[in-house]
């Protein structure tokens, strides 16, 4: 035919460019990897002085004075737990509550609205939490539910020091209260689509003997979504222990581990957003880098599990 | 009849709490938005878009922060999307069988949620500490890192949906393969693309921590990308906790300005794609 | 080679003689495989120039597999490779160093869902000339008018040329991604169940657009549907279980068969 040899020629000329794109969207591929990869070696790198100093100890000890340059990350790893903690432990039966809600009870013109609503509370940026907190949460829990709460359990062992005063109003427990807002869209909504995502026909059998909803959620829905449950569970989890800002507001800074939870005290994020930039001295920012590794060691550790699971459901579902 | 009329009243309790949750969570959508309104509505003036952060007990506004919070968007943007799209690229379409793919989507899971002070932290070696000073530059790129992942896992999602008989529609006329994903298979999947954007810029918005020790922040005007710029996150962050009430009214103002920008691209791309957004 | 396995050998040889007809692709002993699972088995058969060759045969007996072998389109895929001989006028198409590119330039391939591409009607014609020539406007313009007119499609579109390529009626876009695949100036036409998707208006449509294609193109279809292989095709091949069990003229497949699994599918015992 004619024109076949401009043709080849023509094609010749794309290909060149061809393996170009390739090798770029390979290059980029792998350049996710070498992020991942810098940002634990720069943080191991600047970690360095810290944990040469300090070593293992440094996890368990929980004097914070930049005079005497004594550090230990026990405090800030206290808080972060006990406020994950908290927040998980309102954000997972509520969560779940709702899903079960959304995908059982709920009028179908209003699913749409309340899910959007309800994804639109994980949109609001960390930062109007945590003003909202500082400004208007705390004072209200300080004015009127801690001091309750103080009087109520005073006198019973054991939870009249869990829940102790004086009620400052911020502390490990109101920022728990705030994480359980930001994290609780995040389980409603992979909740939601995992009990979605079950197949109709179970449930049907279900309720073809007889069984109330509850039971059918409980029963079928919970047990055939569990490892989706959990993993959404382990993400919202993800993302309570790297929270910053809303908690920064509003745990009140102290480098203290004490049993009550209305007192003050810090997590891992607060205290590096509150002091990295007033650190003077190599080895104050040392630690502070310090404390960020183990955050990352952490959060890395929950979310590759929460990403192991989900991958074993997909793998299940297809 | 008893035992039923046990589950029976089980199932209305359990029933009642999840309308009660459901209420729960809407009520506090409700008092967050409608606080934020109430207090931050008042401050918001022409005064506030066209004028410099104030000292305290002057008045003034928010436009330094509000220009140095576009300009690093827009860089991180800038430097974020063509690397998370060619990555996705790679994802979906070269790489489908390579076990790299699994390492590269595992990993960028992974970095889609990991915290964001981390990456603060990561910039401030690789940059501040390096160059000596705070930057605008430090800052973008701090954003950038967020924005890749978010892009990564849209492209390699939406390009997954575009049928694989188009890819071989266009392999059938002797299409090269570049050029069969750059004319169709991204044009096919452009809408999705655009959402992942839209949900990176709404995500990198609010953003305050990685901007903390790397762009710092500003007082004053200033368009040198080589010095602290300032940035609304942390001039909220700023004005808030200081002691000052002009100061405070400002921040949230500020916050109201923040939060409607991100709801707006939320919805812009939830309009784009008319479904959900991607978990 | 000229020694091919035919039920009727001499009857085919007197006749191709007659016909003058030649073997454009030549596909001798092809095994193909998916993984471990040997989809093709040693397949040779003749597909002679500016003719129709129907495939046809229950599901799974590996016609669609066959075409896919002609334009190497299985190439996309990894864990699916074929052994074998397949020429295109002489040429060996299985080899490594065939360009696949310039391959799907000359073997063009028409799908059982029509696929354009999300681009305008004038687009995804113009598209592929574009690739490889630099033609300006006018002519670009004709060629793609002729096109359009070859596939029957040019007094539907002629008035909305920029309008979507997806939204025209299923028929009208297969129409157009004829168009496309001719608009290339291909030398082989493949067509893999092209009017499956399609209403019957459709289908004779495009069957009385295959009848005319012929002139220009070798042609090869595979197909469900055995009264369209009846109407459309002059030589028809039978597969059963990934082998070629019958090849003859259309004509006498269907009026005397000589293997008996050709007899039965065709008086519908099975498939």
């Amino acid at each position: 035919m004619s024109g076949l040899a401009s043709r080849a020629e023509a094609l010749r000329r794309l290909q060149r460019g061809d393996a170009t794109f390739r090798w770029m969207t390979r290059a980029a591929a792998i350049a996710v990897l070498v992020i991942l990869g810098g940002i634990f070696i720069s943080l191991v790198h600047g970690a360095w002085p810290a944990l040469r100093a300090f070593g293992f100890g440094f996890l368990a000890d929980d004097t914070w004075n930049p005079v005497t340059e004594k550090f230990g990350a026990a405090a800030a790893i206290y808080g972060t737990a006990v406020t994950s903690i908290i927040a998980m432990l309102i954000a997972v039966p509520v969560g779940l509550l709702i899903a079960m809600f959304l995908t059982e009870l709920c009028p179908m013109w209003l699913r749409r609205p309340i899910g959007i609503a309800i994804e639109l509370l994980a949109g609001i940026p960390s930062i109007i939490y945590g003003i909202w907190g500082l400004f208007v949460f705390a004072p209200f829990l300080q004015q009127y539910v801690q001091p309750a709460v103080i009087g109520a359990f005073d006198g019973i062992p054991v939870l009249q020091d869990v829940f102790a005063g004086p009620p400052y109003g911020i502390g490990l427990l109101t920022a728990g209260l705030i994480l359980a807002i930001m994290v609780l869209p995040f389980v409603t909504s992979i909740s939601r689509d995992v009990f979605e995502a079950v197949p109709p026909v179970l449930k049907e059998a279900a309720y073809g003997i007889g069984c109330t909803t509850w039971e059918v959620s409980r029963r079928v829905v919970l047990p055939y979504a569990r490892v989706g449950v959990i993993g959404g569970i382990m993400l919202g989890l993800g993302r309570a222990l790297g929270e910053t800002m809303a908690v920064t507001f509003v745990i009140g800074n102290a480098h203290s581990i004490s049993e009550s939870v209305f007192a003050p005290g810090t997590t891992i994020s607060a205290t590096i957003a509150n002091e990295f930039t007033e650190a003077v001295g190599d080895l104050y920012t040392s630690s502070l880098i310090a404390l960020g590794l183990i955050l990352f060691f952490i959060t890395f550790i929950v979310l590759a599990a929460a990403r192991l699971m989900l991958m074993r459901l997909n793998a299940r579902m297809s | 009849m008893a035992l039923f009329d046990a589950r029976r009243r089980r199932n209305a309790i359990a029933m009642a709490l999840s309308l009660a949750a459901t209420g729960f969570g809407l009520a506090w959508l409700v008092v967050v938005l409608g606080v934020l309104l109430w207090k931050g509505v008042g401050g918001l003036s022409l005064a506030v878009f066209t004028q410099m952060t104030p000292p305290p007990g002057s008045d003034g506004g928010l436009l330094n922060p509000i220009v140095g919070s576009l300009v690093m968007t827009t860089i991180a943007v800038a430097l974020g999307t063509p690397l998370g799209i060619l990555a996705g690229t790679y994802m979906a379409e070269y790489g489908r069988y390579d076990p790299l793919t699994t390492i590269v989507r595992f990993i960028n899971d992974i970095l889609l949620s990991a915290p964001s002070i981390v990456v603060g932290l990561f910039v401030y070696e690789v940059m501040v500490a390096r160059m000596g000073h705070f930057s605008g530059w430090a800052g973008a790129v701090a954003l950038a890192v967020i924005v890749v992942p978010v892009v990564v896992r849209t492209t390699e999602d939406m390009l997954t949906l575009v049928p694989d008989t188009l890819r071989e529609a266009a392999a059938s006329i002797g299409l090269p393969r570049s050029l069969m994903i750059r004319r169709v298979a991204y044009k096919a999947a452009r809408a999705g693309m655009v959402t992942g954007v839209l949900l990176a810029v709404a995500r990198i918005s609010g953003e305050t921590a990685p901007l903390l020790f790397t762009s710092l922040n500003n007082q004053f005007w200033s368009a040198n990308l080589n010095a602290p710029l300032a940035s609304l996150p942390v001039v909220i962050f700023q004005f808030a906790l200081s002691p000052y009430e002009d100061w405070q009214k400002l921040a949230w103002t500020g916050a109201l300005i923040t939060t409607l920008a991100v709801l707006a691209l939320s919805i812009a791309a939830r309009v784009l794609t008319g479904q959900r957004k991607p978990s | 080679m000229s020694v091919v396995e035919f039920t009727t050998p001499a009857a085919m040889q007197a006749f191709v003689k007659a016909a003058d007809l030649s073997e454009k692709i030549a596909i001798r002993n092809l095994d193909f495989f998916y993984g471990h699972n040997r989809a093709l088995k040693n397949i040779s058969v003749p597909l002679y120039e500016n003719c129709v060759t129907a495939f046809i045969g229950p599901s799974g007996c590996g016609k669609s597999t066959l075409l896919r072998v002609l334009n190497r389109m299985y190439d996309l895929y990894p864990n699916q490779r074929a052994a074998g001989h397949v020429a295109l006028e002489g040429e060996d198409i299985l080899s490594p160093s065939q360009d696949l590119n310039l391959l799907r330039a000359k073997v063009g391939m028409v799908f059982q869902r029509p696929t354009p591409f999300p681009m305008s009607i004038y687009e995804n014609i113009a598209f592929g000339l574009r690739l490889y020539e630099k033609l300006p406007k006018s002519e670009l313009d004709d060629r793609v008018r002729s096109a359009l007119e070859r596939s029957a499609l040019w007094n539907e579109v002629k008035d909305k040329l920029h309008a979507n390529g997806q939204s025209l009626s299923g028929g009208q876009q297969q129409r157009l991604c004829i168009a496309r695949t001719v608009a290339v100036k291909p030398e082989v036409i493949l067509f893999d169940e092209p009017c499956s998707a399609l209403d019957p208006i459709s289908t004779a449509k495009i069957e009385e657009l295959i009848s005319e294609l012929k002139e220009d193109y070798t042609i090869a279809i595979v197909t469900h549907n055995m009264q369209q292989a009846a109407r459309v095709s002059d030589f028809t091949a039978f597969m059963y279980l990934g082998e070629l069990v019958e090849f003859g003229e259309t004509s006498t497949i269907f009026t005397n068969p000589s293997d008996e699994r050709t007899q039965d599918y065709i008086t519908g015992r099975f498939g």
